[in-house]
Formats: structure tokens, C-alpha cells, sequence
């Protein structure tokens, strides 16, 4: 009998896969499998956390002008 | 972008995150703002009595704005304090350009509207400039802005009434209640310098007598031995000189002597200084502005008595500052032609010497009343800031002293200096640690650095000669060069130490990552005067440049050990990204074939050589010595072969660079906006940049998803405001086609990996520059250095250690002899050794 598990696929740039990669082995049960470069199967039920995540993770990089406001 | 909405404290109720919402754009959206309000929270317990203090300001600016019939709608609680649909707007408010915001003072200027040049005009005149793009223009009133208004004469009425005809809304009444404030209290306290002695003078004894009963101020009195009563003031009677007969750099000439004393916008303000008076019955636009811009500063012919008391050198910069925080600004002017004490200097410009219009305006600004006023000049780089300075020295024609940060510029300086003006060069002094001389005569320049100035440390004999020579007589002048490394404790006391009548500071970028930009207020004076780059580049003084960031995407491996390292390593990883690499070769390769002279910049000096030696082009940095350099140099500006070169920090100022049209940047010092506008200074003065047509480039690269994203986009802030546009590259189209093209296959990148990950973190440092120490945590702290432990980390395999790949281990044992320094036979310690030591 062959065993089904529901994911959802999830086609990214590589940096992206790199990063839900890394939130994966921070918290683990994140992503089932591993397709290749720019694909991921992940647990349906974990994916607004994802974009949370992601989001935390890149507004790292972005330099927001009104919050460093001066002169 | 969706957070640029301001949301006051208050409402977080209103925007709390919705955690069940399966609707993509509207949770992200929410969510954002939620954090934001969660955010600004978090800022509040920081610093919460400064955002108490800033709430119970903006309580008040609402009670004294907001008319009592206000009625607030629907979306007034999203806007809290900043809701001002109370002030209504005008019938013709399309024709009126400005709207002035009553919570921080900010005007915003529309750059399409048909009074945009008059109005750009006033406001140069009584704001400061934010931010200049193209379309619309944002300024700033603040007291300093202010007070440079009330001293080139205008007045509080006339300042209200045209901001009121150019507003699309009545002027709010608390930022009226703040240009009166401010206006009125300005010019009442006077700094002077006289026989070497600062006072502090006013014509209104009761506001010196405040001054004295003042805690801070009262205690720095210095009692003159010559007064009895308790509270004595000097009484004098001075005469203050009228301001006609004035011409900049004693150039005669029609040109110049119309445009000298008839106020701050003579050459490119309206026709003639036609005076309306303020009571004529509805004067036009044109009227007022001819009334408050093109007024003569023609009151001033009576005589006034004045009361001064002494305080000693030291204090000066306290009692400016306090008088500054009490509202009672100091005014420090320099009444130049009727001091008789200090010897002239006979110089004048060359004949052949022109000066541009915007350098006469600056001057203008600074002679505004027929007397020097200290203060701040900005000028982009390769405008021609030295020919102010030298215009200023000129026109003033008192020893002055001259400081710059390297010598490279105290020789450029001394070399303009003799190029442009009449000055002979026995009459100037060059100070720095390879020359020491005087000049001869009365009067003469001296030009030198900060570090030899400032330097407290022992001196040479010569050395200590020189510096008293400058500290104990009177400078009618002083010119800091680059002025924003003087906030820097080391440097500030240069400007007390030295006591000069007027002061000068020139610099293209008046930023600095630390807050102590505004110290430059009391230090030397306000900004006089500041450029418009685009329109300096519109008229063709300075080059037309076209600013790109290329985002190179980073390679899979490179990324995931990005994320894993920690930040120092981190940056090496992202320098070192393959695709940067070919993205800097493709475009070396484009401008090349274009024609162009390229010069790519790298702080990071182990990527510097790693990207040179691989493209086969030279390269610059600390290290490289002078002859090589100025080989390197000559080749770059006359050789068509030579078309690129590498240089890392040591470009920045201390080379004098030739002229390059392409600028790339592989790696830069964090977020700094001063470095940024400087290295594009260095295409600014390109020659051909009056060919028709002509560009120049600024290209930074920078690694997608990294922390460089982050710097880069705040270095840009400075140029941005400035009007330069960063155009975004994402893809370079035909790089995968470039022959020989570096790190094309994954075995080649993986190489890279490794190379990169075995560097230890030192190989990620920022170069430590020539001029490090005029910044304070800007250069690679040398104190750091010193406690760096010998001990050195390496990543490798077991294999390799043990010699299995191709890496030998080895042992390094200090000398042992150095340990036994001291311990010499007195006889050779004073004879060979001390003699070593020279």
C-alpha cells in the first residue's frame, strides 16, 4: 500500500528555499521534501507561519526610511 | 510602499493583527502596520520621556492650531495629532506651490508649478533643503534657518505674508508663532573677538544682564581688572560700518559690483533692488518678493552703544551653546575693513579668475552685510569649493589659516592658492610633519591638517614653535576643509584653540552617521549656503551621472553558508558572491569597449586582490607603495591600454585621482552616506561632461537577500536626496554569453566556497584608511587592534591539518631576543641602539 502525505508544493527563487531551508532546521516539521533548486514540498498547515517567518527574515534587509528618519 | 502610514499610538486597537485571515494581501497588509504600531510602542519605553516631551509639543501645537468649531470626521483618530483638515484650502490652490506641515515644519515645494523659481528662491533663503528630487522638493524651517534670514535682513511680517501667498492653506498658527519666536530673539547677543579676547556684547544691557544671571553663562565671566561695581558691564561706544561699497574678491566690474552688497540672491534674484513698501495697497507677488529678497542692507549707519562683558577662550564653545539652548543665539560677525589691528594681507584674485554663479552666491551669503559671518558652505565635489575658500580669503584680506585632512590637500590647497590669486609664496606656510617654515611678514596663509593641530601629544621643537606662533596671534580667518570631521572630539578643540574673526567650513557632505552634525551649529556657525546638485549638473559645472544598483542573485551554496555564518564572515560571503564577480566583469567589459575610464571600488582589501588578480587589472590600497601607485596612476590617465583600475580606500581622499567616467562598487564601508556622495565626487569633475549627451555611471552591485541590500539602500539616502535616481538591475542581458567569463561552472564556485570559508574573520575587515582618525568609529578602531589576541581560528579538515592536502602546518616563535630589549650593556644600549631607534 502505498503511503500518501498532502503537501503543498511551493516553487521559489533558490535564496528563498535557502531560507525556508534554515526556518526548517530552526523549528523543524517544516518541509517534507526537498524536489531540487527552486522546489519544496511543505505541511499545508504551517504555511502562513512560513510567511511570516520569511517576512521577519527579509525585512532584516530592508532599509525602511521612516523608521531611521533623521535630518 | 504599505508602511508609510503614520499611525499614532493611540489606535493600536484598530489595527490588531488578524492571525485567522486567509486572505493573502489583506493579513500581510494588517500585520505590517500591527507591527509597526507594536513597534513604536516598544521605541516609547525606550525613550519615553523624550516621546512625552514630543507628545505634550504636539498637544500643544494642536490646542494653539485647532479652532474650537473643529469637528472631527470619520478618519480623524488614523491621523491623531497630524489631522489638519481644519485648515481649509484656497479657491486657486493649484496655482500655489507649497503646503507647509505644522507638525515638524516641513514645506513641500511642487517643482511643476509656475511660481517654482521664485519660490525655491524665498525658501533657499529662509529654510533648509531636504530633499531635492524631481518633482517635489521638501524643505525644513528650523531656528537656524532662521536666523541666517533675520541677518541677511528680512523681516518677520514679510517672511509670514509670502509664505501665506504661497500656501495652498493659511499658514498654520503654530508654526507662525514659531517663525516669531524665533525671528525676534536672533541678533540681540553678539560674539566678538577683540585683542585676542572674546566678549560677549549686546546693545541691550538688561539682556546681558540676563546672561549674567544665568547659571551656566554667569559663571564663566572673566572679570576684566580695570571695573569696581559688582555688576559692571563695559560700557563702549561703537560704530557699526554701513554695508555699501563691498565687491567679493575685490574684483571690480560691473558684474561683480552690482551683485556685491544688494543681498543674499543679487545675481540671480529679480531685477534691481527695488524696494515696495509693506503698506502699499495689495501688492503683487512680484512686489513682496522684490521688497524681502532684493533689500539692501542699508539700516545699519547709526550709531549704536553696546555693553560687553569677557569670558575667557575655553568657554566659548559652553556659553554658545547655552546661549543657543535659551533662545538667545549668538551673532558672530567680523567687521573685516575697520579692524585696524590685525595687518592686512594685499591679495586678490587673478584677472583670469571666474567665478561661477553659484560659488558668488554662496560668497553672498556669507558677505551678506558687509561683514564676514561664520558659517558652513556645501558644494558638491569638483565645484570648486577651493575657489571659494580662496575667494573668501581674498575678500577678507587678513592672515588666514587653512585646514584640511591629509597632506595631499594641504599641498593641492597651497597650489590653488598660488594659481588663483596674487599671492606670492613666500607669503604662505605650509605646516605638516615633513615642513615646518613661517612665512615672512605682518601677514601671510598657513595651511596644514587637523592631526598636526590638533595633536596634543609632545612636539617637536619646530613643531612647538609653529604652534605657538599660530595660538598667540589673532587669525583674521580660518577655512576647515572638510568640515565634517571636526565634530570629532579630537578636532574640535582646534577650533578653540585657534583664534580666528570669521570661519569657514566647506565640505560636499554635511552628514554624519552619529548625531554630532548639529554641534556644528555652535562650533563654527550655520549653513550658509548649500547647492543644488541637479541643477549644478543641469548647468554643466559638474557631470551628468546616471546611478545604477545591480542585485546579484547569490548562488545556492554561497547563500546557505551566508545563513549560517555570523555577521563578520557574512560579509565576506557576499562580497565574494560568483555572480557579483561576473556582473563586475561584464561591466568592465561594456565600458571598456564604450571607451570609458573605469574605476572600481572594494573596501574589503582581500577582495579587492581577489578580484583584480583574477581580471587581470592593477590595483590601489594602503599598502602599495608610492612609486608603484603613481605608476599605476599615469598609466590609468594616459595609457589606452590601462582602462580600469582597483582601488580600495585609500582612493577615497587621500589620492589626487585622475578623471574617471565609469565608478563600480564591490564593497563598501556599511551604511555610510558620506562615503557614498564622496566616491561619486570622484566622477563629478569628469572633463568630457560637457559633451553633448555625455554620462557618467555609478554602478554599486550588491548581493540580493543580504544584509548589503540593507546598507546600500541607506548610503543611497544622501544622493537620493540630492535628486539622483537609483535605477535598479536586475539582469545584465548577454552576461551568460561573456567569453572566458569567471566562475561559470559549479566546481569553480565551490572552490571559491572553500577559499572564502577558511579566511578568518580579520580577512573581513574594513581597510584602515590614512584619514582614519578623523572619524570617530568610522575607521577600524586602533584601539581594537591592539588587543586583537595572537591567536589566530582556521576552519579546516583533520586531513588537512595533518598535512593530507596541500597545506603545511607551521610554528611561528617570536624572537626571543626582542625580550631581552633593556636589558642591553649600558654602553651599546646608548650607542648603537639609541641610534637604531632614530
Amino acid at each position: 500500500m502505498a503511503r500518501a502525505i498532502k503537501g503543498s508544493l511551493v516553487e521559489c527563487d533558490p535564496s528563498i528555499k535557502a531560507l525556508i531551508v534554515k526556518i526548517d532546521s530552526d523549528y523543524r516539521d517544516i518541509v517534507i521534501e526537498e524536489l531540487d533548486d527552486t522546489h519544496l514540498l511543505v505541511d499545508p498547515s504551517k504555511i502562513p507561519f512560513i510567511k511570516r517567518e520569511l517576512s521577519k527574515l527579509l525585512s532584516e534587509n530592508m532599509y525602511n526610511l521612516n523608521e531611521d528618519n533623521q535630518a | 510602499m504599505s508602511n508609510s502610514i503614520d499611525v499614532s499610538p493611540k489606535d493600536d486597537d484598530y489595527f490588531s493583527s488578524d492571525d485567522g485571515s486567509t486572505d493573502d494581501t489583506a493579513d500581510s497588509h494588517l500585520d505590517l502596520l500591527g507591527k509597526r504600531v507594536r513597534n513604536k510602542k516598544g521605541v516609547k519605553h525606550k525613550d519615553a520621556l523624550e516621546a512625552e516631551e514630543m507628545e505634550k509639543a504636539e498637544q500643544k501645537a494642536m490646542e494653539m492650531d485647532r479652532p474650537a468649531e473643529f469637528v472631527p470626521d470619520s478618519v480623524s483618530r488614523i491621523f491623531g495629532y497630524s489631522d489638519f483638515s481644519f485648515l481649509k484650502l484656497k479657491p486657486d490652490h493649484a496655482s500655489r506651490p507649497l503646503w507647509i506641515n505644522p507638525v515638524d515644519g516641513r514645506i513641500y515645494l511642487e517643482s511643476f508649478s509656475p511660481l517654482f523659481e521664485q519660490a525655491q528662491d524665498f525658501l533657499i533663503t529662509i529654510a533648509e533643503p531636504v530633499s531635492r528630487p524631481s518633482f517635489i522638493h521638501e524643505y525644513r524651517i528650523t531656528t537656524h534657518s532662521l536666523y541666517a534670514a533675520v541677518s541677511v535682513g528680512l523681516e518677520t511680517d514679510d517672511i509670514i505674508s509670502v509664505l501665506n501667498r504661497l500656501s495652498k492653506v493659511p499658514v498654520a498658527p503654530s508654526v507662525v508663532e514659531f517663525i516669531k519666536q524665533a525671528t525676534h530673539s536672533y541678533g540681540k547677543v553678539k560674539l566678538v573677538l577683540k585683542h585676542n579676547h572674546y566678549f560677549v556684547e549686546s546693545s541691550q544691557a538688561d539682556i546681558l544682564r540676563m546672561l549674567l544671571h544665568d547659571e551656566v553663562i554667569g559663571k564663566l565671566r572673566v572679570h576684566t581688572g580695570d571695573s569696581n561695581d559688582a555688576d559692571s558691564n563695559d560700557d563702549e561706544l561703537e560704530r557699526v560700518s554701513p554695508a555699501s561699497g563691498l565687491a567679493i574678491g575685490a574684483i571690480s566690474g560691473p558684474a561683480n559690483s552690482a551683485s556685491g552688497p544688494s543681498g543674499p540672491s543679487g545675481p540671480s534674484g529679480p531685477s534691481g533692488p527695488a524696494k515696495s513698501s509693506a503698506s502699499a495697497p495689495d501688492p503683487t507677488v512680484e512686489d513682496i518678493y522684490e521688497s524681502v529678497i532684493g533689500e539692501g542692507d542699508d539700516g545699519e549707519g547709526d550709531l549704536d552703544t553696546v555693553h560687553a562683558f569677557q569670558i575667557s577662550t575655553a568657554s566659548v564653545e559652553i556659553v554658545k551653546k547655552r546661549c543657543q539652548e535659551i533662545d538667545y543665539p549668538m551673532l558672530e560677525e567680523y567687521d573685516f575693513r575697520n579692524d585696524l589691528r590685525n595687518p592686512n594681507l594685499e591679495i586678490d584674485l587673478k584677472p583670469s579668475t571666474q567665478i561661477r554663479p553659484y560659488q558668488e552666491k554662496s560668497l553672498s551669503k556669507m558677505f551678506g552685510n558687509g561683514r564676514a559671518r561664520s558659517g558652513i558652505i556645501v558644494l558638491p565635489c569638483g565645484a570648486g569649493k577651493t575657489l571659494v575658500g580662496i575667494t573668501a580669503a581674498c575678500t577678507i584680506r587678513k592672515s588666514a589659516i587653512i585646514l584640511c585632512t591629509s597632506s595631499v590637500s594641504v599641498m593641492q590647497w597651497k597650489q590653488q592658492f598660488l594659481q588663483w590669486c596674487t599671492i606670492q609664496p613666500n607669503q604662505v606656510a605650509v605646516f605638516t610633519s615633513e615642513s615646518k617654515e613661517m612665512f615672512t611678514g605682518d601677514a601671510g596663509l598657513v595651511v596644514s591638517t587637523y592631526s598636526m593641530v590638533a595633536n596634543t601629544r609632545n612636539r617637536s621643537h619646530d613643531s612647538q614653535k609653529v604652534m605657538d606662533f599660530i595660538t598667540s596671534r589673532e587669525w583674521g580667518f580660518i577655512i576647515l576643509d572638510e568640515v565634517h570631521v571636526v565634530p570629532a572630539a579630537m578636532f574640535r578643540r582646534v577650533v578653540t584653540t585657534i583664534a580666528a574673526h570669521a570661519k569657514l567650513g566647506l565640505t560636499a557632505t554635511l552628514v554624519r552617521e552619529d548625531e554630532k552634525i548639529s554641534d556644528l551649529n555652535f562650533l563654527i556657525g550655520p549653513k550658509l549656503y548649500e547647492a543644488n546638485w541637479m541643477e549644478l549638473s543641469q548647468k554643466g559645472h559638474i557631470a551628468n551621472v546616471q546611478c545604477a544598483e545591480v542585485w546579484c542573485p547569490m548562488t545556492s551554496e554561497f547563500y546557505q553558508e551566508y545563513l549560517r555564518e555570523n555577521s563578520r564572515k557574512r560579509m565576506l560571503l557576499y562580497i565574494m558572491n560568483p555572480t557579483k564577480f561576473q556582473a563586475c566583469q561584464f561591466l568592465i567589459q561594456y565600458h571598456e569597449n564604450r571607451g570609458d575610464k573605469i574605476i572600481v571600488f572594494a573596501d574589503n582589501v582581500y577582495a579587492l586582490q581577489e578580484y583584480a588578480l583574477k581580471l587581470g587589472k592593477p590595483f590601489i590600497y594602503g599598502s602599495t607603495p608610492q612609486q608603484e601607485r603613481m605608476n599605476i596612476l599615469q598609466n590609468f590617465q594616459y595609457n589606452d591600454k590601462v582602462n580600469t583600475i582597483f582601488l580600495s580606500k585609500v582612493g577615497d581622499t587621500s589620492i589626487d585621482l585622475p578623471e574617471a567616467t565609469c565608478l563600480i562598487q564591490i564593497s563598501s564601508h556599511y551604511g555610510s552616506r558620506r562615503q557614498e556622495a564622496q566616491r561619486l565626487g570622484r566622477i563629478l569633475r569628469a572633463k568630457r561632461r560637457n559633451d553633448e549627451g555625455f554620462n557618467a555611471f555609478f554602478y554599486s552591485l550588491v548581493s540580493k537577500d543580504t544584509q548589503e541590500m540593507y546598507y546600500s539602500t541607506k548610503r543611497q539616502a544622501f544622493l537620493v536626496d540630492q535628486g539622483y535616481a537609483f535605477k535598479i538591475i536586475t539582469h545584465l542581458h548577454g552576461m551568460e554569453n561573456l567569453p572566458n567569463l569567471a566562475y561559470s561552472t559549479p566546481k569553480e564556485r565551490r572552490e571559491l566556497l572553500q577559499e572564502v570559508l577558511l579566511k578568518n574573520e580579520e580577512a573581513a575587515g574594513v581597510e584602515l584608511g590614512e584619514d582614519s582618525e578623523n572619524f570617530i568609529g568610522h575607521g577600524v578602531s586602533k584601539r581594537l587592534k591592539t588587543t586583537v589576541s595572537r591567536a589566530t581560528k582556521n576552519q579546516s579538515s583533520l586531513s588537512g591539518l595533518a598535512g593530507g592536502e596541500d597545506m603545511a602546518y607551521v610554528e611561528y616563535s617570536r624572537n626571543k631576543n626582542k625580550e631581552l630589549s633593556g636589558a642591553h650593556h649600558p654602553f651599546f644600549q646608548k650607542n648603537y641602539y639609541k641610534k637604531k631607534k632614530k
